[in-house]
């Protein structure tokens, strides 16, 4: 019975909805005060008693042990599934092209690259004497390798390589030659990789990590990539560490790797303890992990600098959460009903609530911690309802007997699509609220997120609330909005496209810079989403060990080759 | 009796077969399928995918297509761990088996002597001092009360530790493994032994007390037995007939996996993956998982049955 009663907890309730609800409007009223207590600055802020280190900790003299959530064990860099794997293959596999913690591109295994005038043809050349973990050596045939197995039509993985747009590409995918006619390995250390089309975003996906010809491209052959699956738990990489063992929903080994081309990491182990939200801070305490994430409350927050031995990261986030507008119903067609929408939503509240000082209201669809943020001119919308009501008249949408506006006979309601989270918690109460106020009825639909995904995709909704995935590219924040790209939106605005097509063809990053800001502004006075928020990560180390300092591009992995425990 | 058990047997079968089928219907109109939840695809690609897997298939061709791979003994293959299902399922059953069947044995073990303490002794001190406790245990919530073990014994006291199943980084095997496992074992079971016993310590004495107030009981007495074989050699047997029914339903969750305990816990085991995989939309996973479990209700069912035919000569003759 008890069992029963876990599976149904599990599930929101419509009381436990009610419940968080109470308390979330609780916080408003409360919010203001509870972070106004010096708030952490952003970057690191150092342990201040590290005798407090606990004993556990100390005992491990070689070991560094950070948490991770739920690995899944496709430790291949192009075959995993989430992010999670992600961070494991990170430790084991090296890029060819690295990012900084502004988002840019940096040498990795590449030494350097050359682009051609039309922006078309990368010359990349490779760092002498490069090997993989096992000795053998790293060269351009490698990267070639792995270019076309993400070409190979059977290829299921996350990378879609197609939008690097290289020459022959699609001919191999389709049968139609026999390797792909963009890639030629000048010699061992030189690739040139021949382009249809200029592409912001190529070189990241050209420079990912490298997989070894010898080793993974033993008996390829086109279409058949099965026999990779078995080299999933068996990976070979030129990362700071080689993997050891991968103990299921446990933990990951690793040791350092002698070969590494940044020279051998000073911490011989590492190992990536299987960790949850809701004993991570325990394990942290008890010294059992040396790094984990945490969220960004102040209350969590406290916590830590009360352990004295935490050096304490926080640094924001590369993503941003939206509600996104169903352009197709009439109502929203109007650019002035959309803006209305953002200037009748109270969006500092809902992020003082959620983040509770550690957030941002969003403006543009990019994190203020990327290059390409710039807020100058760009409409804040500032909550506003006057300003929100006067639209809506103005769009012809009279308030009617019930305060509900109409217009032609039709009432101004709205469904809502969110999954279960902190932020749509939030945001249900407030919007419903808010926008009440200006005479707009919603409708909340609370469906888990492939759910939510798959009713956005039929068109069954009004609005809908999700956020992106990391985004490393400016491009990659406002791809979703080109108009062949947004079919379930149905945004289409030949200016975005073109402004979208122009930031993606230029590769020079200050060249760039002018065409998103222009970007920024066309979306913010047609926008197509309503720009919520950004928010801000936490991770603590422990004070045993130096050399830890994450960002968002780069995660903790980016650290690991200066990792060392203090003696 | 060999005759009822076949019978039963073949009975199973239409059964199973129904249950894949309501199994396959259920997941495959959920809506959402596994590609529908990565937003960094583009269309081409998403509808490129949906191909490679058959997503894009009729619904008809892929439940054959499954029933197919069911009756090769295959249980698919794993969309988000890339391995055949039944090789995950092998990862992390066995631990969940591991730490439900220990808390099994505790907690049948108290509702077993709870009960027969109880018509020893109906409304005794003890009854009562027990009947309290159990319940106050049985009304925490799962989430909290495996939170408070571990603040007072692994935080504050540093007798056990958080979470996991074994030290990290340790290689031990043999007996030093056995402890390592034992002391991790330690909380989880506490809390499932301190959730389930309840219920389980209310329903022994009930039966118990039901059967001790029987006609034959008293003939038994009037026989002038002793209270202990009374108690032991005929209430006890009686009053095990409907106990049977319940042990036998206990067989799926000894796989299913506690799934707040373990996850609180850190423990590898099973509960975990079937929330996952419903997450991702990993129908192989969850339809191969799921099928497992009613295979193992049906099957508990059925040793509940032939127990109980053994144990009541009775239902045989039916």
């Amino acid at each position: 019975m008890a069992r029963l009663l876990n599976r149904l907890t599990t599930q929101p309730t419509h009381f436990t909805l009610a419940l968080k609800i109470a308390l979330l409007s609780g916080m408003v009223a409360f919010s203001t005060a509870s972070f106004a207590d010096e708030p952490l600055k952003e970057g690191i802020t150092p342990a201040t008693d590290a005798s407090q280190i606990p004993t556990a900790a100390k005992l491990r003299k070689e070991t560094v042990v950070a948490g991770i959530s739920e690995p899944q064990g496709i430790f291949n860099p192009y075959f995993f599934v989430n992010g999670w794997d992600e961070n494991v293959t990170n430790v084991i596999f090296s890029r060819l092209i690295d990012w900084d913690s502004h988002g840019k591109l940096v040498p990795g295994l590449a030494e350097s690259w050359t682009i051609s005038p039309d922006n078309k043809v990368y010359t990349i050349k490779l760092r002498p004497n490069l090997t993989f973990s096992d000795g053998s050596p790293l060269t351009a045939e490698d990267v070639a390798f792995t270019l076309t197995v993400l070409y190979d039509p059977k290829y299921d993985g996350d990378t879609d390589i197609t939008l690097a747009n290289i020459a022959g590409g699609a001919e191999y995918k389709a049968g139609k030659a026999e390797s792909v006619s963009g890639l030629k390995v000048i010699d061992a250390q030189t690739l040139q990789v021949t382009t249809s089309q200029p592409g912001a975003t190529t070189l990241a996906k050209i420079g990912g990590p490298v997989l070894s010809k010898a080793y993974y491209g033993k008996g390829y052959q086109r279409g058949n990539l099965d026999y990779l699956r078995t080299l999933h738990g068996k990976p070979l990489g030129n990362g700071p560490y080689i993997y050891d063992k991968y103990i299921p929903g446990q933990e990951i080994r690793f040791h350092a790797n002698t070969h590494f081309y940044r020279g051998t990491p000073p911490t011989p182990r590492f190992i990536y303890r299987v960790t949850n939200p809701s004993t991570n801070f325990q394990l942290f305490q008890t010294g059992e992990t040396d790094y984990d994430a945490f969220t960004s409350r102040p209350d969590d927050i406290e916590q830590l600098k009360m352990l004295g031995f935490a050096n304490i990261n926080l640094y924001g986030s590369s993503d941003y959460s939206k509600v996104e507008f169903n352009v197709h119903r009439p109502a929203l067609q109007d650019a002035k009903v959309r803006q209305a929408l953002i200037y009748g939503l109270d969006r500092q509240k809902l992020i003082d609530v959620v983040y509770q000082g550690y957030g941002k209201v969003a403006i543009e669809p990019i994190a203020p911690i990327s290059w390409a943020y710039n807020a100058d001119g760009v409409n804040p919308y500032k909550y506003d309802p006057a300003q929100a009501k006067k639209l809506l008249d103005e769009a012809g949408w009279k308030p009617g007997p019930d305060g509900i506006r109409v217009k032609d006979g039709k009432r101004l309601e709205l469904t809502l699509l969110v999954s279960k989270k902190v932020l749509n918690d939030a945001l249900i109460p407030i919007a419903k609220e808010n926008w009440q106020q200006i005479g707009v009825l919603l409708k909340p639909q609370v469906v888990d997120f492939n759910a939510l995904m798959s009713q956005r995709k039929a068109g069954n909704y009004d609005l809908a609330s999700f956020s992106t995935s990391t985004l490393n590219d400016p491009h990659d924040g406002v791809w979703d909005y080109y108009s062949t790209e947004a079919k379930e939106s149905g945004y289409n605005n030949p200016q975005v496209d073109k402004l979208i097509n122009e930031g993606n063809a230029e590769l020079d990053t200050e060249k760039r810079k002018p065409i998103y800001h222009q970007l920024y502004k066309v979306l913010a006075d047609d926008p197509p989403v309503i720009l919520l928020g950004y928010r801000e990560i936490l991770s603590a180390s422990s004070a045993r060990v130096t050399g830890f300092k994450p960002d968002i591009y780069n995660g903790l992995t980016g650290s690991l080759p200066d990792v060392k425990i203090v003696k | 009796m060999g005759n009822f058990i076949l019978r039963r047997r073949l009975q199973t079968v239409p059964m199973l077969l129904l249950a894949s089928l309501i199994i396959f219907m259920l997941f495959a109109k959920t809506p959402g399928d596994f590609i529908d939840g990565n937003i960094t695809l583009t269309a081409a690609r998403a509808a490129e995918l949906k191909a490679i897997y058959g997503l894009d298939q009729p619904l008809f061709t892929r439940y054959l297509h499954w029933l197919g791979q069911l009756l090769r003994g295959d249980l698919g293959f794993s969309l988000q761990y890339q391995i055949p299902v039944s090789q995950l399922l092998n990862q992390y059953i066995w631990n969940s088996f591991l730490l439900a069947s220990v808390a099994l044995v505790f907690y049948w073990g108290i509702g077993l002597a709870v009960g027969i303490a109880s018509a020893l002794k109906p409304n005794s001190l003890f009854d009562h001092v027990v009947s309290v406790v159990v319940f106050a245990a049985m009304s925490f919530p799962t989430f909290f009360l495996c939170l408070l073990l571990i603040k007072w014994f692994a935080v504050d006291l540093h007798w056990l530790p958080v979470g996991g199943m074994t030290n990290t980084g340790s290689d031990e095997s043999g007996w030093a493994w056995v402890m390592q496992v034992a002391a991790h074992l330690a909380l989880p079971v506490l809390a499932l032994v301190m959730l389930q016993a309840g219920s389980l310590t209310r329903y022994f004495r009930a039966s118990m007390l039901d059967v001790v107030k029987m006609d034959f009981i008293r003939t038994a007495r009037a026989k002038g037995l002793r209270e202990r074989t009374v108690i032991f050699k005929h209430a006890l047997r009686n009053a095990l007939l409907p106990i049977i029914t319940l042990l036998g339903f206990e067989l799926p969750g000894l796989f299913s996996g506690a799934i707040i305990t373990e996850k609180v816990f850190n423990w590898p085991g099973a509960g975990h993956i079937h929330i996952d995989s419903l997450a991702a939309r990993d129908y192989p996973v969850l339809m191969g998982f799921t099928l497992f479990l009613a295979v193992l209700t049906i099957v508990g069912n059925l040793i509940a049955d032939v127990l109980y035919a053994w144990a009541d000569p009775r239902i045989r003759v039916r």
